[in-house]
Order: structure tokens, then sequence, then C-alpha cells
């Protein structure tokens, strides 16, 4: 006998990765920190490793709610680096 | 009726075949399933003139499409009659509103449940139960309605343990979490009318922890039931001791109610009250949380102030619910997310 999925259509497509930044050397690291315990500590001494064995520079570092999307204003500065690095979870 | 719906073959309508099948497929909530056969659904949404297409939410993280006949799905699979369609679909337009944050709420480590309150009319008519054991067990309209809101967030809203819903330890009002406002002993009116909802039926959805025991046998007078109720709400384990935004539902029994409206309390005055005795050490609190999400004005407050557990007398929601005995209970939000009421479509 048939019955219905219960899971219905996607409304959305899902946002695929964005394509790779190439070779970083002279190019802005950001860092989004989300707020979660230690996330601006990892991610900051990352982008500065980072930074360092590409010559690549930190550029803008923004915090956000981790239980919210980040901000407008938050978004509209990380835009000046080329490369962002978040996501910390607990 | 045609559709663009998938649908799949099972060998029987046994629920515990259709557990099983789902199961393969990630699906279900671990007990068994009744079969959503055409049949059924057509039934289910029998009683409503709407069309059964139209997308009533798209919910987070799958952004999956809510339509009137998915949800009638999933409200076959987990026991509903036709009745508490129009409930269900209230309650999903709710968790879509923005202020319920249901992205975070699917996304957190903590355990929050929507809670689904069901007022007016609809709780009469449809046989939900507002009285003693309103969080069940046993009736068929609580217990059935609020699994099937978990259902659609568990298939539509794809917050699956681990993929979708990352708590920590999970709870058990992720099965179902589905109560009446007792409005015949309320003795304020109803609740949605007070927060500005004025229709004959309405569902406020709060995503919350399970429900908190206040017990007092001992007061006649306001001031020490609400005492005990304050006291629950100061708990430096709750997500909202950091989150000044954060609202606290308190559930009154008939008989507490009962007793703070025979002083003359209104529910703002017992809300007012409750604010200004739920209060934690300032410098308590910031010894604990290194992240806190207060209002400006809490964070210049001295170490030595007491600070009130949430921002303003309004997060403190009055709904009175259960039957005789001495009971109330408390259920603080996750943090970040409000709560939302909207009214029943007809």
């Amino acid at each position: 006998m048939e019955v219905y999925a219960p899971d219905g259509a996607v409304g959305a497509a899902p946002t695929g990765l964005a394509p790779g930044a190439g070779v970083l050397a002279g190019k802005r690291i950001g860092v989004l920190d989300n707020s979660k315990p230690n996330a601006g500590l990892l991610l900051g001494r990352m982008a500065e490793r980072l930074a360092a064995r590409t010559g690549a520079g930190v550029g803008v570092v923004e915090r956000k709610n981790a239980a919210l999307p980040a901000p407008d204003d938050v978004l509209a500065r990380l835009a000046e680096a080329q490369v962002v690095l978040t996501g910390s979870a607990d | 009726m045609t559709d663009a719906s998938e649908m799949l073959e099972v060998a029987s309508a046994d629920p515990d075949t259709v557990r099983d099948v789902f199961a393969q497929r990630g699906w279900g909530d671990g007990l068994p399933l009744v079969a959503p056969t055409a049949e059924r659904v057509d039934d289910m949404l029998a009683g409503s003139a709407r069309d059964p297409d139209e997308v009533i939410a798209v919910l987070p993280p799958r952004s999956g499409m809510a339509t009137r006949r998915i949800i009638a799905v999933n409200a076959v699979l987990a026991g509903c009659r036709p009745e508490h369609l129009g409930v269900l679909v209230a309650a999903v337009r709710a968790l879509a509103r923005p202020e319920v944050n249901l992205r975070g709420v699917n996304a957190t480590t903590h355990p929050v449940a929507p809670m689904l309150v069901v007022h007016g009319e609809v709780a009469r008519t449809a046989g939900y139960n507002a009285g003693l054991g309103a969080f069940g067990p046993g009736n068929v309209a609580n217990a059935a309605t609020g699994r099937a809101l978990r259902l659609i967030l568990l298939h539509v809203a794809g917050a699956v343990p681990g993929a979708g819903d990352a708590s920590t330890q999970g709870g058990p009002a992720k099965y179902a979490y589905c109560v009446a406002e007792n409005l015949d002993e309320s003795p304020w009116g109803g609740y949605a009318a007070s927060v500005g909802v004025d229709a004959p039926s309405a569902v406020t959805v709060h995503c919350g922890e399970a429900p908190h025991n206040v017990h007092d046998m001992e007061a006649s007078g306001p001031a020490p039931i609400l005492d005990k109720v304050a006291s629950a709400m100061t708990s430096l384990g709750s997500n909202n001791a950091p989150v000044s935004s954060g609202e606290f539902f308190v559930m009154l029994c008939p008989e507490h109610a009962a007793a703070c409206a025979a002083a003359g309390w209104t529910r703002s005055h017992v809300a007012s009250y409750i604010h200004e005795r739920a209060r934690i050490r300032a410098g308590d609190l910031r010894a604990a949380f290194a992240l806190r999400a207060w209002a400006p004005w809490q964070e210049a407050l001295p170490d030595d102030s007491a600070m009130p557990v949430t921002e303003h007398p309004a997060n403190i929601r009055i709904v009175v619910v259960g039957g005789p005995g001495k009971h109330s209970s408390v259920i603080p939000s996750w943090g970040m997310t409000s709560s939302a009421t909207v009214p029943v479509e007809h």
C-alpha cells in the first residue's frame, strides 16, 4: 500500500560553498567570533598563523551572538576581508 | 486528489511496520506511527476549505515547506483527529515567526522544545485538556497535537538529533508538549487577548524547558506563593540567567491564581511582583557567566545589586493551567527566543 512521505519539498536551494580564495598573499583575513567559549582565541590564533605562513594580513575581527544571525553591519565590515574564519561550537 | 507529494510503498498499515519503514529513512520519533494513506490525509484535510498545498511556512534548518497537506500527513502519523489540524497549522505559523528564532531553537545544545498552549473555543470543541493533568498523559488532543508538532519539526524542519538538533541530552518535552489554557478558571480572562490576539481561538508557542514545579500548600495570599515562583526562576543553570530578554511562562494552577485574584492582584500585578522578587546578585551572575546578553542598564549595575532574571515584567507570562491542587510551574525559555501567539484559522 502507498503512504505519504512526511517531509515534503524543500523551499529554498541550499547555499553553496564559495569558491576557494586562491593564493592568500596580500589578501586580508577576517575573523567572525560567534561568542562560543574560546572561539575568538582559537580563530584569532588561526588567522595569525595562516597570515604568517601565506603572506596575508589579518584584517577585521568581528563578534556576534552565538544564537542569532550576524547583523548586517557586521557582515558589511567583514566584506573588507577576502577570507573569513568563523564557526566554533561548544 | 492529486498533488506533487512523494508517496512510498509499505507492506501494511500496521503501525510497527510504518515506524520501521520510516526509521530506515531517518523519520519518526521511535514510536509506532499511523499509516498516512491518501484516504486518511484527505479526511484530515476535509474540515478545511483552504488550499491544501498553500505553503504555511518554510521551516529551518532544512527549509522544508510546511503545506497544509504535509502538516496533515504528520497529524495522521501522530494520531490526530481532523479537529486538531487548525491548531497545528496555527502552531506552524507561530514557529515561523522571526522572534521565535526556530533556527536557533533547533540548532542549540539546550534541551529546548516548543510548548504549544491552546486558547479559546477550540480547546473545548476539539477536546484539549486544560484541567487536571493537562500536561499529560492521557488526553488524545494534547498528546497527538504535541506529538504531531514534533514530527513536523523532525520531518519538515529537519530537527533530527545530530543532523539538525544538537541538544546535548534531548528531553521528554521533545516528544509532545501541548497543553490548553484553563480559561474557565482564569480570574483574568484569556492569555491570548492579554497579548493583543482577539480571536475565538488561538495558540501560543513558547520555546522553553520542561516545566519546573512550584509547590505551595500553605499560603492563602499571593506573595508567599509567588515568592516560590520567583525561587524556581532564579537558577544559575537556566539559559535565561545570562540572557535578559528571556521569557518565563508561569503556569499558575487555578487555586494559586484564585489566591492572587482574591487579593485584588491582576495578571500584571503578578508579573510585576515576580519581577521584583526573582533576582540574583549581579556579581554572582558575572562570576558565573563570561558571555552575557544583558541590557546595557543591567551591565551597569554594581555587583551587589539584585539583578532581575529578566529585563522587564512583560517577559513574565501568566497562564492558568491545571485542575485541583496547589502545584504551579515555571517554564524558562531557551533564552534567545520570544513566544508568539497567533489566531487559529476557521
